[in-house]
């Protein structure tokens, strides 16, 4: 692995890491003292230049920050998920303070994810058990969707915009459909239980699941491809995905392989069936779930069998818990930045782990 | 918002404990469809045969408990669909009583009677079918109650002669064997000493003392007015009852050491460590958190999981120390999980075998007394444990509660409740 770029962050130890949507040299990573357990979070906002990773820009916050989100809408803003409740909206061109602050949560923010396709909203997802909807232009929130426990991830349909799901500690995805009238459902559209059995066939074929232990979902994000496919990762290690029009179908892949849990994990914006994860393991992995190979032993078309997909490369630079990685969406396609709790940024390029 | 928090939900998150998706955190997490109690009390608990309750029907004392429930938590009684009442004594399962007692008590012909029978676990019984109905989505609102006249109905009709094919079964013959004598041979096989069963009581009588001096049962008691015939001068009057008579003070495990042993001559089971024969009655209020939220009814606690369990007819006692695991494998929590465990003292012996083997603290188990202190009528402990808990877990700040009792026959049963 030649090319690798690194970035340190001194007494923060980093949560998460996201490519701005609008520059290819452009990156921030949301960084907490003591591990995110007590202390100041601190916002660095990345730039690529012919010197390095450099700071263009770093903000304080009073309390750790979990996660951040860039604006679809305007290029210098993003949000990020506080300790304390709060979200903030910080402009690269304000200095030091949050230009807006969303204060409705009642405990830790675990994270936030801007609307892709209507850009003019964003969701938060909270320990309090509850996921909001807010504006940037409004500091009281849209929508409350209650959850019922600690929520750590949340995520919009790249494709549809009043789609969101939410991953929580109850080792449930759920679904919600802002066009659904609010009923006594509160929008819930489905609700996919990741570690369940699935008794009956899935799709065409004689396969079912087992099952597994129930245990907490980390992190979850929506194929950018193949619009109703979702992966999940968690307490127990493996990564599933799901079709979410068969919401207690079963599994579609399960990949195992990491030793502890999945942190963070994201789908490729360059292929449909690659996809990176970072576990507390130390290491990073970039999969494919299996969707494009030939399935041995199954019928035309592949169908009636749960995937193992493959594991394609390791990135083991890590000497800590790997705790964010994200990818780049310009270029050549395949390079990621992950983050881990060694207080170090790595970019580097998916494809020389495929070739090695 | 605390490093400790934070530090435990990362500790589960890389152990992979069920610190999230079970255990404790779990339990205490609201969610719109949990069961919740949003009122649950009790009549005083009178002695059998010498108390206040001594001329009061068993359905007078339903009738009387059932109405406290209305006028305390204001619900609108034709909300409520389905009242069940468990009742061990009472000729053809008291169910014309206990319909009629409902219409006394206020509520509409529309709400549902029924009553049940599970010997010394009736109460809980009744409750946690009313939760798993409203789980189920059969009924939105339940009363899961429990009542027994010891004065008026208790006695040897409660049981009918066993035919010649049960008593040709050694087993089956065995369930009829009278609950004194069994125990005593229990506890003579497991090694629980006359002298451990009188200082387990007299602590009993100890704590009821002095939770009823402090006013600790004020909250969950509901005062009744009662006729009663004085035996002495033979008038009958009206008198409020709304404190247990059998609690007595300055009870020691030297005073009970002086009394005769009941059911054998070198036996160590008497009447000061054996539960009392009593009257009461006590019922509780079930409804979904989403109910309640809407009909604006405050929330005292919700009922998690319940277990049953079937041990040899001749260790009946041994119940709560198998039902207990089994509603922790329900629930995922641990015995250090749980603040109070109320464990019914049918006998001294029973219980503190089975708290002992389970490895239970004494300071968690029975901390305002039980049964041996102020009385066991039978159908009401299991609804009356619910009270009496409830309350005192959100006196002292605490969550996570677990009643249990052994039935007669050969069960156990425990359920796990959260104060809110």
């Amino acid at each position: 692995m030649a090319s690798m770029l690194e970035f340190r962050t001194p007494g923060f130890n980093p949560y998460a890491v996201k490519y701005s949507p609008y520059y290819d040299s452009r990156l921030a990573v949301a960084a907490s003292a003591n591990y995110g357990l007590v202390g100041n979070g601190r916002l660095f906002c990345l730039g690529l230049s012919a010197q390095g990773v450099v700071v263009e820009k770093a903000f304080d916050t009073n309390d750790a920050l979990y996660d951040l989100a860039w604006s679809e809408i305007n290029e210098n803003q993003l949000v990020v998920a506080t300790g304390d409740g709060s979200i903030k909206l910080f402009d690269l061109a304000v200095p030091d303070f949050p230009v807006m602050n969303f204060h409705e949560h009642n405990r830790e923010v675990f994270s936030v994810a801007w609307n892709p396709v209507s850009k003019d909203n964003f969701l938060s997802s909270s320990w309090d058990g509850t996921v909001k909807l807010w504006s940037p232009t409004r500091t009281a929130s849209l929508l409350t969707l209650p959850i019922g426990c600690c929520t750590y991830s949340v995520a919009f349909s790249p494709s549809n915009p009043s789609l969101l799901s939410a991953a929580s500690s109850d080792s449930h995805i759920r679904l919600f459909d802002l066009r659904i009238p609010p009923s006594a459902n509160y929008h819930l559209a489905a609700t996919i239980p990741v570690h369940a059995p699935a008794p009956h066939p899935t799709r065409l074929g004689q396969a079912t699941y087992a099952g597994a232990v129930p245990a907490e979902i980390l992190t979850h994000d929506w194929n950018k491809y193949a619009d109703t496919v979702v992966a999940a990762g968690g307490v127990d290690g493996a990564i599933r995905t799901f079709d979410v029009r068969s919401p207690v179908g079963g599994p579609l892949a399960v990949l195992a392989g990491h030793e502890y849990a999945v942190r963070r994990l994201a789908w490729s914006p360059h292929a449909r069936d690659i996809l990176v994860s970072a576990s507390y393991d130390m290491t990073v992995r970039v999969w494919t779930d299996g969707s494009t190979m030939p399935v041995p032993g199954a019928g035309p078309g592949g169908q009636g069998t749960i995937s193992t997909g493959a594991q394609l490369g390791l990135m083991n630079r890590h000497t800590e818990f790997a705790t964010g990685v994200d990818w780049c969406l310009f270029g050549a396609g395949g390079w990621v930045a992950s983050v881990g709790w060694d207080e170090r940024v790595l970019l580097w390029d998916a494809h020389t782990l495929l070739r090695g | 918002m605390g490093a400790l928090d934070r530090l435990s939900a990362l500790g589960n998150q890389i152990s992979g404990s069920p610190g999230g998706a079970g255990g404790r955190a779990k339990i205490l997490e609201k969610h719109a469809d949990d069961i919740v109690v949003t009122a649950a009390l009790r009549t005083a608990i009178c002695r059998g045969g010498k108390g206040q309750f001594k001329d009061t029907a068993a359905a007078d004392l339903m009738a009387g408990a059932l109405k406290g429930i209305i006028d305390r938590s204001g619900i609108n009684p034709a909300l409520v669909e389905d009242i069940c009442v468990g009742t061990v004594l009472a000729p053809g399962g008291g169910a014309t009583e206990m319909r009629a007692a409902s219409l006394v008590a206020g509520f509409p012909d529309t709400a549902a009677v029924r009553t049940l029978n599970r010997q010394c676990s009736s109460g809980l019984q009744a409750c946690v079918d009313v939760a798993n109905q409203i789980r189920a989505g059969m009924i939105e609102v339940g009363i899961g109650a429990g009542v027994e006249s010891m004065s008026t109905q208790y006695g040897p009709q409660a049981v009918t002669e066993f035919s010649e094919l049960l008593e040709s079964h050694p087993e089956a013959a065995n369930c009829k064997v009278p609950m004194g004598k069994l125990s005593e041979d229990m506890a003579k096989a497991r090694g629980v000493t006359r002298a451990s069963q009188d200082a387990f009581a007299a602590s009993s009588f100890a704590k009821a003392s002095k939770a009823q001096a402090a006013g600790l049962f004020k909250d969950e008691i509901l005062p009744l007015k009662v006729k009663w015939e004085d035996p002495k001068s033979g008038e009958t009057k009206e008198i409020v009852v709304d404190r247990d008579d059998g609690v007595r003070e300055g009870v020691t495990a030297e005073s009970l050491g002086k009394i005769r042993a009941a059911f054998a001559k070198d036996g160590s089971i008497h009447a000061g460590n054996a539960s009392q024969v009593s009257d009461g009655a006590a019922a509780v209020l079930l409804m979904k958190r989403s109910t309640a939220e809407r009909l604006g009814q405050t929330i005292l606690g919700k009922f998690v999981a319940a277990s049953i369990v079937g041990v040899a007819p001749l260790l009946m006692g041994v119940g709560p120390w198998k039902a207990i695991p089994k509603v922790f494998e329900l629930t995922g929590l641990t015995k250090e999980d749980v603040d109070i465990f109320e464990i019914n003292e049918a006998f001294a012996s029973q219980c503190l075998w089975c708290a002992n083997e389970l490895g239970i603290p004494q300071e968690k188990i029975n901390p305002k007394g039980g049964a041996i202190a102020f009385g066991h009528p039978l159908g009401c402990t299991g609804a009356r444990q619910v009270s009496t808990l409830l309350y005192e877990l959100k006196r002292r700040g605490e969550k996570i509660g677990v009643t249990s009792m052994c039935v007669g026959t050969g069960m156990g049963m425990a359920a796990v409740w959260v104060a809110e």
